[in-house]
């Protein structure tokens, strides 16, 4: 067996497919081995398909976190149960492909607000690549939409919004929420327009449901990306291990890492083997767990661990939820897709940072009646019509934006999981003043509930939880302040890299997947030595300029 | 309960062990006969539930060749279809197996009927609304006709985005049938 390649990647999701195929295509021989801790989910199955459907059951959910492997201390309970899928491909197993581009505040947090922390790049850095991954998932958007600069438009057209989308909209346009200060300095800039949920397509979805398991391949998952590598005779030195749980990077000096061990979980035999560069691309759980792991007599306290920040700084995003209810739905109004298709764009203001960023969208699953639920239970066609003209449930949901804080960390406990990685524990509390800011998110929400003429039956703050966990092994600009550097390679270390939510300073209100493909996209090109395309905060740079025009309304579209 | 002795006798809850065995062409033929029957009973299909079949058939051909095998639950509804037809005729049959039967959808099948309802009956009829069977709900009052049922499956073999009714913030009607 072969134990020794150009690099080594843990972690078998979006970051290492989209790291791998970089690679592979700019060198095809170049020696890659991704390690996965869990089994292989076999995507594109028609029996599993089927039991998705008939049954409801997806065949990814045993690998979820179960309470006895990952648990939580604080003030409020985190959810680690049911969040991130640990099998080849990773999250985006069961990802809801939305894909959405952080904004430039996002990445001046602290400077902009004086808590969290800023990231050691700007949107700028990123915009490019922004467009790579946009490119490489497929993402349809709205070209029309002015929420964030950008350089290209969209690959693929957008989902339109449904028929039941339309009462929130006018109620958004009512309170306001439809069109928003678009520039981190209110007022000065055009206004920002609500929008069309932005989905990875990939291979051209056809359907408007079923997103949990795909039948096609048509909503984005590595593993698609992973299988096409593997099969490709070009990559003769492209290998890929399942059920392979890495527990322990080793390395020859300070700033030299050798190698990383594994347990074949089918065998149970250890291994070793030997990286030129190694790259944790394994979550923001893994990823601090593995890293304070590797104690040795260069890093007393684990690698990249010397100030004691590796798994702190937790962020997530809270929930919110607001459930109104009308007495009839005439219409016989349905979400149509599997997916929410609108959705607000976050508020963008300092002051809108100070208090945590909001995003908002109406639940995919409603208003919906579940017609075959009630024939399962024997109800006729008559007394379904009824139901289905009859009272109409509406959701309206919103991402919070949350701050890194030092005491919320994240850190194995004693014991494996079922796939022989270690267990976990979060450490999170929240403030009371962050739950007022939540609070007062929440009214928002019920005012858009109540202009829709529903009346309030629910209004809640869910807990914090894993979906989207970031920041646990962030990036900055020393040592003092962060685990990496601005292109994740851990501080004082010559090869040992992070790409990862993990590295993510800030969290916005957005989900992650997205920025973390871009991320990989830039740390491609870092690595096969071409001239990262722009580095904003060292130096200025005639786009950053451009782009502000652009939000200015100077400029429609960047050139 | 309805039906007689083999509708009532005890079974474990978990699937009928099968595996290696598979349907006939009459096995099958007798199972089509409850989606069909599910389709008239409910007013909610096109064509007798024909547009439908060969999805049928794929469905059937998923659950019966690869692990954990239907084929013992299919065999076991056909035992209990044909001692309801006995006992009640075939078109009243259904109606009892579908509004009468008595059998508690969350909890563990353990008698031949309750396999039936819930590893066939219930899953023909997730089946059968899931993959178009909405087409005739939405089109009360006149109002505007919905095209999907949540999770509706019918573009998985069309290269084309299935229209759904879409909101036009520009136009006032909100009908906006654009097939």
């Amino acid at each position: 067996m072969k134990n020794q390649f150009d690099y080594v990647i843990v972690g078998g999701g979006v970051a290492a497919a989209t790291l791998a195929k970089g690679l592979l295509e700019h060198k095809h021989d170049t020696a890659i081995l991704i390690l996965e801790a869990g089994p292989e989910i076999i995507a594109k199955d028609r029996r599993f398909w089927w039991d998705y459907i008939t049954r409801g059951e997806r065949p990814y959910t045993f690998t979820y976190d179960q309470k006895f492997e990952a648990d939580s201390t604080g003030n409020i309970d985190y959810q680690t149960d049911g969040v991130r899928v640990k099998a080849y491909g990773g999250s985006t197993m069961h990802w809801g492909a939305w894909s959405l581009r952080f904004r430039p505040e996002d990445f001046n947090l602290f400077t902009n607000t004086g808590e969290g922390a800023d990231w050691p790049i700007n949107y700028e850095d990123l915009e490019t690549y922004y467009n790579d991954a946009e490119s490489f998932l497929s993402v349809c958007g709205d070209d029309r939409a002015n929420w964030v600069p950008r350089s290209k438009p969209y690959p693929a057209l957008p989902f339109e919004w449904t028929a039941a989308d339309g009462e929130m909209i006018k109620a958004w346009e009512q309170l306001d929420v439809v069109y928003q200060d678009g520039d981190i300095n209110p007022g000065v800039t055009k206004k920002i327009k609500s929008g069309k949920m932005p989905i990875a397509r990939y291979r051209k979805c056809m359907t408007t449901g079923t997103c949990k398991y795909c039948p096609i391949g048509g909503r984005f998952n590595a593993q698609y990306v992973l299988d096409d590598l593997k099969n490709d005779s070009r990559f003769i030195n492209f290998e890929i291990r399942i059920n392979a749980p890495v527990h322990q990077v080793n390395t020859s000096s300070k700033s030299k890492i050798e190698s990383v061990t594994y347990t074949d979980n089918l065998s149970g035999k250890q291994h070793t083997v030997i990286g030129n560069t190694v790259i944790l691309a394994s979550g923001a759980y893994n990823v601090p767990k593995l890293l304070r792991a590797s104690k040795n007599e260069f890093w007393k306290d684990g690698i990249g661990n010397d100030y004691d920040l590796v798994g702190r700084f937790v962020v997530s995003h809270s929930m919110l939820n607001v459930v109104g209810k009308a007495p009839s739905n005439p219409n016989g109004w349905f979400q149509e897709y599997d997916f929410p298709t609108l959705m607000s764009h976050s508020y963008n203001t300092k002051e809108h940072q100070k208090k945590g960023k909001i995003f908002m969208f109406k639940n995919r699953t409603t208003p919906n009646v579940d017609i075959a639920q009630l024939m399962i239970d024997g109800k006729t066609r008559e007394e379904i019509d009824a139901m289905v003209y009859g009272e109409m449930t509406v959701n309206i949901q919103a991402f919070l934006e949350e701050k890194g804080k030092f005491n919320n960390r994240l850190e194995a406990k004693p014991g494996k999981d079922r796939f022989g990685l270690p267990q976990t524990t979060v450490h999170f509390s929240r403030t009371e003043q962050e739950m007022k800011n939540a609070n007062d998110r929440l009214k928002l929400l019920e005012q858009i509930i109540e202009k829709m003429g529903l009346e309030i039956t629910s209004s809640r703050i869910d807990k914090p939880g894993g979906h989207h966990t970031t920041g646990t092994a962030r990036m900055g600009t020393s040592p003092e302040n962060s685990v990496t550097d601005k292109f994740m390679k851990v501080h004082h270390t010559d090869n040992l890299y992070v790409c990862s939510n993990a590295t993510f300073p800030t969290g916005s209100a957005v989900n992650p997947t997205l920025t973390l493909t871009a991320m990989a996209f830039r740390l491609v090109d870092h690595f096969i030595n071409k001239q990262p395309k722009i580095n904003s905060k060292t130096k200025n740079v005639n786009k950053r300029d451009t782009i502000q025009k652009f939000l200015s309304g100077e400029s429609h579209k960047i050139k | 309960m309805i039906g007689g002795p083999v509708c009532n006798e005890n079974l474990s809850a978990g699937l009928i062990f099968a595996e290696g065995q598979h349907l006939t062409y009459q096995n099958k033929e007798a199972l089509w006969d409850i989606f069909e029957a599910i389709g008239k009973n409910w007013s909610n299909t096109i064509y007798d539930s024909n547009n439908q079949r060969s999805s049928w058939y794929e469905m059937i051909k998923a659950k019966t060749e690869n692990a954990p095998n239907y084929s013992g639950e299919y065999v076991n509804a056909i035992y209990v279809l044909n001692e309801l037809y006995d006992l009640y005729g075939k078109e009243e049959a259904f109606k009892k197996l579908f509004f009468e039967s008595g059998v508690d959808n969350s909890a563990p099948p353990t008698t031949r009927l309750a396999h039936c309802k819930i590893y066939v009956v219930n899953e023909f009829i997730r089946m059968q609304v899931t993959a178009g069977g909405f087409k005739s709900w939405g089109t009360k009052y006149g109002g505007e006709q919905a095209k999907n049922y949540h999770g509706f499956l019918g573009g998985t073999r069309y290269n084309r985005i299935p229209k759904v009714r879409a909101y036009d913030p520009d136009t006032t009607n909100l009908k906006n049938d654009q097939e």
